[in-house]
């Protein structure tokens, strides 16, 4: 009798020592995240770091290491959150936990650029059978990817299908409506110096590269038909097809400029009036 | 966990290589970075305001040059800034009749198409670091920068 | 009853010590340990100075000095530095590392006194202060003593490199801004030949004895204006080569003095400014 009794004290001890333990690292876990809360994220980090460090039997290493990661995340430094956010990746103690760490890691990459990045964890997830459930949600930041790799197309057609997010599709739709087509601005221009310049609303430069294609082009021709061969190589060369390959070189240029321009425009809309989920 | 064991490794080796918590080494605060693309396109200063005798003759003329000439024939200049620019900022820096010498020196670095590599710092993608600094022949203003070092624009 | 009350107390014991105390100096110390060999020395310094405020420790002082080095915070690093007493056993090391802190500050006199000061002390880094100093010596544009003297804190195998150093600082192998300008008076381009500028050299030789063959060629063929036209821009080519070739002789003396300065400075770097290394993470 006297044995069980022991017995059954001594395990009350132990478990009573293991709650502490859990208790005080739990508490140590609400303090890091009211500093992350309260957006004080070097404290944070500081806090979570010292969870890390005593929490031996890795019970919030998840945790610890998705905070440190939004905290990074939140100051802008990316790289480090990449790091943390992957650390978190491997302490996920579920599969629900490894999808919030991995849809963070892809979004940081959106914000840091990385698109190709973003893209292959992104498309991992997607074709990712344990996470059927969650296409939507991946779908949704495959769509801000495109947006932020600058490829509004097929943004829209992300948000578009099966109406994932129709504010969103509508936007993308709008910018991709009224960006300006490069290709043709530059090869128009090939054929009819000045068309690019007139196609994105640059008239005087237009007008301009005109003027000079066809003064250049005349004294050229001019100069073969009299037979002063010479003026017209130098002519040719050191005039006309300067401004033709300038003319050529600023139709595409204006394109690129106002596309740059619609999308920081619709970018700066995104991020200071879009009231939907950002990365 | 749920990633093997492999990857877990992988990921130690690279992260114990590339830890180093520089990022830290100063207190920061949140952040939020704009969403925008860099804009990198330079904007011609057309600025007419007359502040030395050489302005007179010398800004109209080069603002001509920049509005029927430059801005129509292409980006032939291979230099930041370019040599009508250079123009420009080393007369105002100096005076007519250095800046003029100091844009025909130029205007032979320009011709010259050998060995830009070896001598000159990067700007931008396209474009070789020439500043009007390096030819006022004031020594203390020269600041030397290793070939094909990157200028951040 | 006793034993029963011994266990009980035994137990408590461990129960009490499950609990951790994250704030206490052990666990401070601790963390403050993990995060220096981390190298995440703001946060180490933090950790550290909670401990200081229970525990005097030299240790950890000097670790907090050392902390401040490694971030390039070098007035903190002295401060930190000169606090470690006379009885600690870092007092030596904190010495010249104080010395190292003040020349990655300033090269200045407040350097030159602290290093004479150490330099002529008992200390067993007196020698390295003395090494500081003179490699110090290269930067400034003052008169450097004698090569022998200048030589003579040094170990057998960085003599040969300070030779170098020594001889490149009295002779630089500076190009004549004169010369380069005369050269190109006299030789459209050669100026620039002599700085080394070969390609420019070459086109303003070529392009200014072009425009003076036009200009040639049109007086010959009576064109007055195109001949004055071309004299004019012939004479900009040329007289804008004896002005390039000065600018390019005074830039090639400035690339002469920055590869001097990063040379000096790298070896430095490499000698860790004569200071001892430390490994407190192992």
């Amino acid at each position: 009798m006297t044995f069980v009794i022991k017995n059954i004290f001594l395990f009350l001890v132990m478990l009573a020592s293991n709650v502490f333990t859990q208790s005080t690292l739990k508490q140590q876990y609400e303090y890091a995240n009211q500093l992350f809360n309260h957006e004080k994220y070097f404290d944070a980090i500081t806090e979570f770091k010292r969870l890390k460090l005593f929490d031996k039997e890795n019970q919030f290493a998840f945790e610890s290491n998705l905070l440190i990661g939004k905290s990074y995340k939140a100051g802008a430094k990316f790289d480090e959150a990449v790091k943390y956010l992957t650390f978190a990746e491997i302490y996920a103690k579920n599969e629900e936990e490894y999808f919030v760490a991995k849809t963070l890691n892809a979004r940081t990459n959106i914000l840091r650029r990385t698109n190709k990045q973003a893209e292959r964890i992104l498309n991992d997830l997607l074709n990712d059978q344990r996470f059927i459930s969650n296409q939507k949600e991946t779908k949704y930041w495959i769509g801000w990817n495109y947006i932020f790799s600058d490829d509004w197309e097929k943004a829209y057609e992300i948000f578009n299908e099966n109406n994932l997010d129709t504010a969103l599709a509508n936007l993308c739709k709008s910018v991709n409506d009224k960006m300006y087509n490069v290709n043709f601005a530059k090869y128009s221009s090939y054929l009819i110096p000045g068309f690019g310049q007139f196609y994105t609303g640059e008239y005087i430069s237009g007008t301009l590269s005109l003027g000079w294609n066809i003064l250049f082009g005349y004294l050229t021709i001019n100069a073969f038909i009299e037979d002063r061969i010479f003026d017209a190589i130098i002519i040719g060369n050191f005039l006309w097809l300067r401004f033709y390959s300038g003319n050529v070189q600023n139709a595409e240029k204006f394109a690129v400029q106002k596309n740059l321009e619609i999308s920081n425009k619709a970018l700066e809309y995104l991020q200071n009036s879009f009231m939907g989920e950002k990365p | 966990m749920i990633i093997n064991k492999k990857y877990f490794l992988l990921f130690i080796t690279i992260f114990q290589l590339t830890n180093y918590s520089q990022t830290d080494w100063v207190r920061w605060e949140k952040s939020d970075p704009t969403y925008q693309i860099a804009d990198t396109y330079h904007e011609r200063d057309y600025d007419l305001s007359i502040e030395s005798t050489s302005d007179v003759i010398v800004k109209p003329v080069i603002i001509a040059y920049w509005f029927f000439i430059s801005d129509v024939d292409g980006a032939n200049c291979p230099f930041h800034p370019s040599c009508s620019s250079f123009l420009a900022q080393s007369m105002k820096e100096t005076n007519l009749v250095q800046g003029t010498l100091m844009f025909f020196d130029r205007f032979t670095r320009d011709t010259n198409v050998f060995g830009r590599h070896e001598h000159y710092s990067l700007f931008g993608t396209n474009h070789y670091y020439d500043p009007i600094s390096s030819y006022t022949l004031d020594e203390n203003r020269i600041e030397y920068i290793p070939a094909n070092t990157y200028i951040k624009e | 009853m006793l034993k029963i009350f011994f266990f009980i107390s035994l137990l408590s014991s461990l129960i009490i010590s499950q609990e951790i105390n994250f704030n206490s100096p052990q666990n401070l110390k601790l963390f403050a340990d993990y995060l220096f060999c981390d190298k995440d020395y703001l946060r180490a310094i933090d950790e550290y100075e909670k401990y200081l405020s229970v525990f005097a420790d030299d240790s950890i002082q000097f670790k907090i000095a050392v902390g401040y080095s490694a971030i390039n915070d070098q007035s903190n690093a002295y401060k930190k530095f000169s606090s470690i007493k006379i009885t600690s056993s870092f007092y030596e090391q904190s010495k010249i590392e104080m010395l190292k802190s003040l020349y990655l500050q300033n090269i200045d006199s407040s350097f030159y006194s602290f290093a004479d000061v150490l330099i002529n002390s008992q200390s067993p880094f007196s020698n390295n202060a003395y090494r500081l100093k003179n490699t110090s010596l290269l930067f400034i544009q003052n008169d450097i003593p004698e090569k022998e003297r200048f030589l003579i804190p040094f170990e057998n195998e960085e003599k040969n490199e300070l030779s170098n150093f020594y001889d490149l600082k009295n002779n630089p192998p500076y190009k004549s801004e004169v010369w380069a300008g005369i050269f190109s008076t006299i030789i459209p381009g050669a100026g620039k030949i002599y700085t080394q500028e070969y390609g420019d050299g070459i086109t303003a030789f070529i392009l200014t004895g072009l425009f003076a063959y036009l200009a040639y060629t049109n007086f010959e063929h009576d064109h007055p204006t195109r001949a004055w036209i071309f004299t004019a821009v012939g004479a900009g080519f040329y007289a804008g080569n004896i002005y390039g070739s000065i600018a390019s002789a005074q830039i090639f003396n400035a690339r002469v003095n920055f590869e001097f300065d990063e040379g000096v400075k790298l070896f430095l770097e490499e000698k860790n400014y004569f200071a001892p290394t430390y490994d407190f993470c192992n």
